[in-house]
């Protein structure tokens, strides 16, 4: 008993919703022993923050626990009086919340934030807590304590604050660090930086770790156990290398398969059709089968319970064993051979030529700055300036993928978006199709822009919450003159093409889910049937099983129409899926261009070395068996 | 998308919120008195009878009679036209120009929204009250001037909750998408930025509408509004203040009217927002 950090004994927690109570956990048993990490994961909707939540007992009003128990240390969560918990809570639990840049609060000094803790839970006096805060900070890598203590959260990186928070979270010394999403919000190589510090901690604290992600990739690498969670319900748990490695759920296997892998060869992702289910359906069979295709009628008149299959891991399948081998193929008989990349003589779709990009960053009268000639005042108008973009040439032909990464501030889209003269360059020019955007009049530019279209990354964002999906596809249509029942057939074309069908049209986005919004981005994107697409970070917001239909959607509009793509991501396994060709971006500059093949494997500039050694990555021979 | 049909239940439409239909019900019938009236009203609304004065409500005067003797329940029916043209005129002008003023600002930023916002401080930084008088000593006092001049007043304030509002909308990624297929700035600012930002406008306004009923009584009573014996409620409630003691009805009777009006536009206004709102739906 005294190993266990934490003990998940049969959770069930539940939600006063709209129509009644709304179940979110189900029957959820997991065991975090002494000095080992175990990985949730689960798409969005699938109920891992509501569990971790529910391990702190900080679950909101409107919750209930119906059944089960919760054991910090052996001992019963709930059923300890409030004072109780609020000292396991403070001395043996912490947690880290996904955001760093909100969690901290901007008006106060960091130092501050995480003595104050200190005093409250371990009774320190100021000079111990601020002698503590410092030890806590070197002990998380942060190379000058001191500096780090005496700033504001708006002065420190993500990467920094992220550090800080564990800082704080180690403060009362617990046993058990709950850590929700915390690199989620990181760029690669920070993420990396903070996974071995978790890992270091981990060995000299003897620290248990309940880690809460998306990320396969993330997990595979820190984790020694692993909780697969689909809609409230744990489908699979065991040894995460053999989980990865032997997935027995289908559900598990799904997500494997539509993890694009960063390696040169190309296998189609096979996405998991279909979304989670309604919450509030009454279930009858197991909670996967509409969306798996080894459904068979038992699956839907027999509700699934977990138990253990011959490699060790539990799962909730039936046919787990019979299916042990069998990887998962949603698109079958769609394995279509990828068109190669262009030739180097294909047409230039997209021609940037030395283009340049400056921001003027603070106010007006920041840039004013007064100087003494001799007796003579003299005022001088200097704004600061940052070149967001520097001098940079990109050649994009007809049918080419050309993937464009770096690091949040690298300025790749402020390039996308001079590309299509959403941002205007302050040097160089654009041209498309060989004519230049430079000092074209308006109605130049829009006939010239039918060609060149962009796809947003955030699918909550990026259409208007008042108009129907009609309206948004059809404005593009409208604006070159289509009008009526023409323009209402385009439409259903258009939706027909991004696989949603004509009953989308008169819905509003908050009825659709993430990523039917993202196929009506892309449809009103490929309304004047442009050549050229920027795709901003297209698919990030997206859960894997969405992402890889979302992929797969546009390869195929690709080798149907001859599109070529900008494609925008911080995330080099999806770039290296779905380009032909990958430039490197760091500070404003192209710092590597090439094909794809060789920049996986031989990179030149230590910076996109860096970046892919940064990676998390299921393992090759795990992905092997699940796809 | 196999589970798809789980969402079309959304899409049904749903009841009207309830604050809307009693709204709608209250100040529907408050138009109708209004309209009605000067024939509704049992008396002339200046015709004084002396021997009357200051009477409390009984069953010849239902809210009894003010120091003149003039019917209190006559002229809260007359003055009802005028209250509520005020109201409402002075919010339609406030509206027509502050929330164009404030699309354009957040929209387009630079120099628009330095020069429209500057204007606005030096508007906003003045008394409401002595704006108002500065418009109205100049010419002759009538009831268009007044409302005029009431919804000028209240131009500032539309113009700096639409800007607020149109900044926070601009950086949303559909406004760059129909940058990125060089729609008109009217187009964007009136059918894709406007729609999204009515909400708060129409509670906003609703509230206006109330303020500028206030104030255009204020102005009455200074002399620069309805002029007496004409009837209005502000009026009303600024002449009887000194019986306030003697003859609370009178005050009460205006004060109430007002009242039942102001909560009227209110609850309307609220359930205008929320009927209007798509993304409400989910939760009715």
């Amino acid at each position: 008993m005294t190993d266990l950090a934490l003990s998940v004994e049969g959770l069930s927690v539940s939600f006063e919703g709209d129509g009644g109570r709304v179940r979110v956990l189900h029957d959820v048993s997991m065991k975090v022993e002494r000095g080992r990490v175990l990985g949730v994961v689960g798409e969005s909707g699938s109920g891992k923050s509501t569990a971790a939540l529910a391990v702190l007992g900080l679950l909101d009003k409107g919750a209930a626990i119906d059944a089960g128990k919760v054991l910090v240390g052996g001992r019963d969560l709930y059923a300890a009086t409030d004072e109780e918990r609020r000292q396991l809570r403070g001395g043996k639990v912490s947690l880290v919340f996904q955001d760093p840049f909100t969690t901290l609060n901007p008006a106060i000094r960091v130092g501050k934030q995480i003595a104050e803790p200190l005093m409250m839970h371990r009774s320190m006096d100021e000079a111990q807590a601020e002698a503590e805060t410092l030890r806590l900070l070197a002990e998380v890598g942060i190379a000058d304590p001191a500096r780090m203590a005496a700033s504001y959260p708006h002065q420190l990186s993500g990467g920094m604050k992220q550090r800080a928070l564990i800082a704080s979270a180690l403060g009362c010394d617990p046993d058990l660090l709950i850590l929700d999403e915390p690199t989620t919000a990181l760029d690669v190589t920070i993420e990396a930086q903070i996974l071995d510090l978790l890992e270091d901690l981990r060995r000299t604290r003897q620290l248990s770790i309940l880690f809460i992600s998306h990320n396969l990739g993330v997990v595979s690498r820190i984790c020694d156990d692993i909780c697969v969670l689909y809609a409230g319900r744990v489908v699979e748990q065991g040894p995460t290398d053999v989980v990865l490695s032997q997935p027995r759920h289908p559900y598990t296997k799904g997500l494997l398969a539509s993890l694009p892998s960063l390696s040169v060869e190309r296998q189609r992702l096979q996405p998991i059709p279909g979304r989670l289910p309604d919450t509030r359906a009454q279930l009858k069979g197991c909670i996967f089968a509409p969306r798996c295709h080894f459904a068979q009628p038992r699956c839907s008149s027999e509700i699934q319970e977990l138990h253990t299959a011959q490699n060790g891991t539990r799962n909730r399948c039936w046919r787990s064993a019979e299916l042990a081998d069998t990887p998962w193929r949603a698109e079958v008989g769609e394995e279509v051979a990828r068109r190669a990349p262009p030739s180097s003589d294909a047409p230039i779709i997209v021609d940037a030529v030395d283009v340049e990009r400056e921001f003027r960053s603070g106010g007006v009268f920041d840039a004013l700055t007064l100087r003494w000639n001799g007796w003579r005042p003299e005022m001088a108008y200097r704004p600061r300036v940052v070149n967001a973009v520097d001098h940079v040439s990109l050649t994009i032909r007809e049918g080419e993928i050309v993937g464009l990464v770096g690091e949040s501030g690298s300025g790749k889209t402020t390039l996308g978006r001079c590309m299509i003269d959403l941002v205007s360059p302050t040097g160089g020019e654009v041209r498309i199709e060989g004519q230049t955007l430079l000092s074209a009049s308006r109605s130049r530019k829009r006939t010239l822009l039918r060609n060149a279209q962009i796809i947003f990354q955030n699918p909550d964002s990026s259409l208007n919450p008042r108009k129907t999906v009609r309206e948004i596809v059809g404005r593009p249509l409208a604006q070159i003159g289509l009008g009526g029942a023409e323009r209402d057939k385009r439409v259903d074309e258009l939706l027909e093409l991004v696989r949603l069908g004509s009953r989308y049209a008169e819905r509003y986005p908050h009825q659709m889910s993430g990523g039917e919004k993202q196929r009506v981005g892309i449809a009103r994107a490929l309304a004047t049937k442009p050549k050229f697409i920027v795709c901003d970070e297209a698919v990030s917001a997206l859960d894997v099983s969405v992402q890889a239909s979302i992929l797969n959607l546009l390869v195929d509009l690709r080798d149907e129409f001859g599109l070529a793509y900008l494609f925008i991501t911080h995330d080099l396994s999806v770039v290296s899926y779905i380009a032909d060709r990958i430039c490197v971006m760091k500070n404003g500059k192209l710092v590597e261009q090439g094909r794809t093949e060789d920049i996986l494997e031989a990179p030149q500039h230590p910076y996109t070395a860096a970046l892919l050694a940064a990676v998390p990555r299921v393992n090759q021979h795990r992905r092997a068996a699940g796809a | 998308m196999a589970v798809a049909a789980a969402s079309n239940s959304q899409a049904r439409r749903r009841p009207l919120p309830a604050s809307l239909k009693v709204g709608a019900a209250l100040l529907f019938s408050i138009v109708v008195l209004a309209a009605l009236g000067p024939s509704l009203s049992p008396y002339d609304l200046d015709a004084m009878q002396l021997d009357v004065r200051l009477v409390a409500p009984n069953a010849q005067h239902w809210l009894g009679t003010d120091e003149f003797g003039r019917d209190v329940l006559s002229r809260v029916l007359n003055g009802a036209q005028s209250s509520l043209l005020m109201g409402f005129g002075a919010t339609a002008v406030s509206l027509l120009f502050g929330v164009p003023l404030g699309l354009v600002a957040g929209y387009y930023r630079g120099w628009a929204d330095e020069t429209i916002m500057r204007a606005v401080d030096v508007m906003i930084s003045l008394p409401p009250i002595i704006l108002g008088l500065l418009i109205l000593s100049v010419t002759s006092p009538s009831l268009w001037k007044t409302v005029l001049a009431v919804g000028f007043v209240y131009i500032p304030i539309i113009t700096r909750l639409t800007r607020s509002i149109t900044l926070e909308v601009t950086g949303e990624e559909y406004i760059q998408a129909a940058r990125a297929r060089v729609e008109s700035g009217w187009y964007i600012l009136f059918s894709e930025i406007l729609p999204n930002a009515w909400a708060p406008i129409i509670v906003e306004a609703a509230l206006r509408v109330t303020f500028a009923m206030l104030l255009a009584a204020a102005l009455s009573f200074l002399g620069l509004g309805v002029q007496p014996p004409a009837s209005d409620w502000g009026l009303m409630i600024a002449e009887a203040r000194p019986f306030i003691n003697q003859a609370p009805w009178i005050v009460c009777s205006a004060g109430a009217a007002l009242c039942i009006t102001v909560i009227a536009i209110n609850l309307f206004g609220d359930g205008l927002r929320e009927a209007l709102d798509p993304r409400l739906s989910r939760r009715r």
